[in-house]
C-alpha cells in the first residue's frame, strides 16, 4: 500500500471533518447520549441519577444501533461524493485510485474515532466518578464494537457513493442501507424464521445473523457484557451452534472484518474502471 | 514527448473523440482548438488518465498512459477547467497538501508564490471559501506549478480570469515555455492560441481536422487577408 499518499489524504479529510464541524457535533451527541442515559434511564422505575456500566452500557448498545450506522453513512457518502474540480486535482496527481479512496476512508474513521472516544469517553468518565466501576470492562468493548460499526458502514458509504453518480441517488442508496438493516431486516428474518420448522428456523436465524453488521454488533456487544439472558433469538443461535462466547465472539468480529473489507474491494474495482 | 495515437473515446454510442492521432514535441506548445463538445477535455482528460479511452494509446515521455497511468502522471501536471478545493482549507493549507502528496519540500510553496512571475500572492492565508473564481484558477494554477514537472495539460486555463489575469497568465505561460516545458492546452479563445501555441490541433465533433504550425498559420492570415477567427471558421465548415 502507498502509505504515503494515503496518509496526507487521511491527514486532510479529518482536517476537514473537524473544521466543518462534523466531528465536534458527534462528539457532543455521544456524550450527551451516555450521560442522558445514565443519569435519567431509570426514571420510568421513579428513580434519577447515574447508573453504573452495566445497564448504560444495555441501554446506549440499542441507540447506537440506530445512530452510528447513519452518521457513517451520511458522513461517508458527503466525502465519497465527486466533485468535479476537486476530483480532477486530486485524481490527476501520480497517485492509485484505491489509495485516494483509502485516505479518505481512514481520515472519516479518524474523525468517527475521535468523535466516539471523545463523546463516549468523557461521558464514561463523569459515570466513572459518580458511581462503581462495576461493568466497567464491557465500557472499552462497547465502544470498540461501535467504531467498528461505524468503519463498516463507512465501507458501505463509500460503495453507495462510488456506485451511483449523482448526489441525490447516493444519498438515496445510503438511506436505504440504512433502513434495511437497522429496521427492515430483522422483521424480514422473523417473518421467515415464523414460515420455518423449529430446526431449521433455528439455523436460519443463526445464518441471518451474519446477513447484518447491526445484529452483529448487537450480538457482539451482549457477549461482551456475557449478557445471555438478553441474547434474544440471533444470540442463542450463535451460541448454541458455536459452543462458547469465544468462538462466537470471533465469529462475530470476522464477519464484521468481512462486512468492511467486501465493501471496499467492490468500490475499488468500480473506482478503477470508471472516469472521472 | 507525448503520442497520441488512435485515441478514441466513446460514451454508448456517441463517440465523443474518433481516431484521433498527434504528437506533441518537447518544449513545445500545443493547442487543442474547437467548438464546446469537439472532444478537447476529453482528449486531455485522457492523457492525465482521468478518462479510459475506448480505443488507441497515448503515451508520455514513452511510458504509456492508459496501461499505467499513474506512472505517466510523474511527468505532468494539470489545471482542470473547473478547479475545486475544501472552502475550509486555507489556500496555504491546500499548496501543502498537493506538496505531501507529490512527496516535495514545503518549500517549494515559497519557490512558487513568492518566486514565480505569476503573481499568487496576496492569497495565500484566505480560505478558499473566500476565493472568487478567478483566485480559485490562480490556486490551482500554483497547485499545478508545484512539482516543476516538465508536462503542462491545462484545460481552458484562462476562461475564469479577467482581462489582466489572462494577460498576465498568457505572460507566466510564455516563461514557462521559456524554460523548456511542455504545453498542451485546450481553448477556444483565439488570442490565447495565437500568442502561446506552436502548434494547433483543430477538432470539430470529435475529429481532427486540421493540426497546423503557428507560423502556417499567420502566412495565412497574411495571404488571404482573413483573420483566425474566420480561417478557423473554414477548419470547421470543412469538418
Amino acid at each position: 500500500m502507498e502509505l504515503s499518499s494515503i496518509l496526507p489524504i487521511a491527514r486532510q479529510e479529518l482536517i476537514v471533518a473537524i473544521r466543518n464541524k462534523w466531528t465536534v457535533i458527534f462528539a457532543f451527541v455521544f456524550g450527551s447520549l451516555v450521560l442522558a442515559i445514565s443519569y435519567f434511564g431509570t426514571v420510568t422505575a421513579g428513580e434519577i441519577g447515574f447508573q453504573g456500566f452495566n445497564r448504560t452500557t444495555a441501554s446506549l448498545l440499542s441507540l447506537v444501533l440506530y445512530l452510528i450506522p447513519l452518521v457513517a453513512l451520511m458522513m461517508g457518502t458527503q466525502s465519497f461524493l465527486r466533485s468535479e474540480g476537486e476530483d480532477e486535482m486530486l485524481f490527476s496527481q501520480p497517485v492509485s485510485r484505491s489509495a485516494i479512496l483509502g485516505g479518505k476512508l481512514l481520515g472519516l474513521f479518524a474523525a468517527m474515532t475521535t468523535a466516539t472516544f471523545v463523546g463516549f469517553g468523557l461521558g464514561g468518565l463523569v459515570i466513572a466518578t459518580q458511581t462503581d466501576a462495576e461493568g466497567f470492562l464491557g465500557y472499552p468493548a462497547f465502544v470498540l464494537l461501535s467504531l467498528i460499526l461505524s468503519l463498516v458502514f463507512l465501507s458501505l458509504s463509500m460503495l453507495a457513493a462510488v456506485a451511483s453518480k449523482r448526489q441525490t441517488k447516493a444519498f438515496g442508496i445510503a438511506l436505504l442501507l440504512w433502513f434495511f438493516f437497522v429496521i427492515l431486516y430483522d422483521l424480514l428474518v422473523l417473518g421467515g424464521s415464523l414460515l420455518l420448522k423449529e430446526r431449521s428456523a433455528n439455523y436460519f436465524i443463526f445464518a441471518s445473523l451474519f446477513g447484518n453488521p447491526v445484529d452483529i454488533v448487537r450480538v457482539a456487544g451482549l457477549l461482551s457484557m456475557k449478557g445471555g439472558e438478553v441474547f434474544g433469538a440471533a444470540g442463542a443461535a450463535l451460541l448454541k451452534f458455536l459452543g462458547g462466547y469465544t468462538q462466537a465472539f470471533a465469529a462475530a468480529i470476522t464477519s464484521l472484518i468481512l462486512w468492511t473489507v467486501i465493501p471496499i474491494l467492490i468500490s475499488l474495482r468500480i473506482v478503477r474502471n470508471q472516469d472521472i | 514527448m507525448i503520442s497520441v495515437q488512435h485515441l478514441t473515446k466513446a460514451f454508448g454510442k456517441f463517440k465523443a473523440v474518433d481516431h484521433v492521432s498527434f504528437d506533441v514535441r518537447e518544449g513545445e506548445t500545443f493547442a487543442l482548438l474547437g467548438p464546446n463538445g469537439s472532444g478537447k477535455s476529453t482528449i486531455l482528460k485522457s492523457i492525465v488518465g482521468l478518462i479510459k479511452p475506448t480505443g488507441g494509446d497515448i503515451t508520455i515521455g514513452g511510458v504509456s498512459a492508459v496501461k499505467t497511468p499513474q506512472a505517466s502522471r510523474k511527468a505532468l501536471s494539470y489545471l482542470p477547467q473547473r478547479v475545486g478545493f475544501h472552502d475550509c482549507l486555507t489556500a496555504r493549507e491546500v499548496l501543502e497538501f498537493y506538496c505531501r502528496l507529490r512527496k516535495l519540500p514545503i518549500s517549494r510553496i515559497d519557490d512558487v508564490v513568492h518566486g514565480s512571475e505569476f503573481n499568487f500572492n496576496g492569497f495565500s492565508e484566505k480560505r478558499v471559501a473566500e476565493l472568487s473564481g478567478g483566485m480559485k484558477q490562480k490556486l490551482g494554477l500554483a497547485v499545478a506549478c508545484l512539482a516543476d514537472a516538465p508536462v503542462l495539460l491545462l484545460d481552458e486555463p484562462t476562461v475564469s480570469l479577467d482581462p489582466a489575469g489572462a494577460i498576465a497568465f498568457r505572460a507566466f505561460l510564455k516563461t514557462l515555455k521559456e524554460k523548456g516545458k511542455t504545453i498542451v492546452f485546450t481553448s477556444h479563445v483565439l488570442a490565447d492560441v495565437e500568442m502561446l501555441a506552436d502548434r494547433v490541433a483543430v477538432l470539430v465533433d470529435g475529429r481532427l481536422t486540421a493540426l497546423v504550425g503557428i507560423d502556417e498559420l499567420r502566412q495565412r492570415i497574411a495571404e488571404r487577408k482573413q483573420s483566425l477567427e474566420e480561417i478557423y471558421l473554414d477548419y470547421a465548415k470543412t469538418a
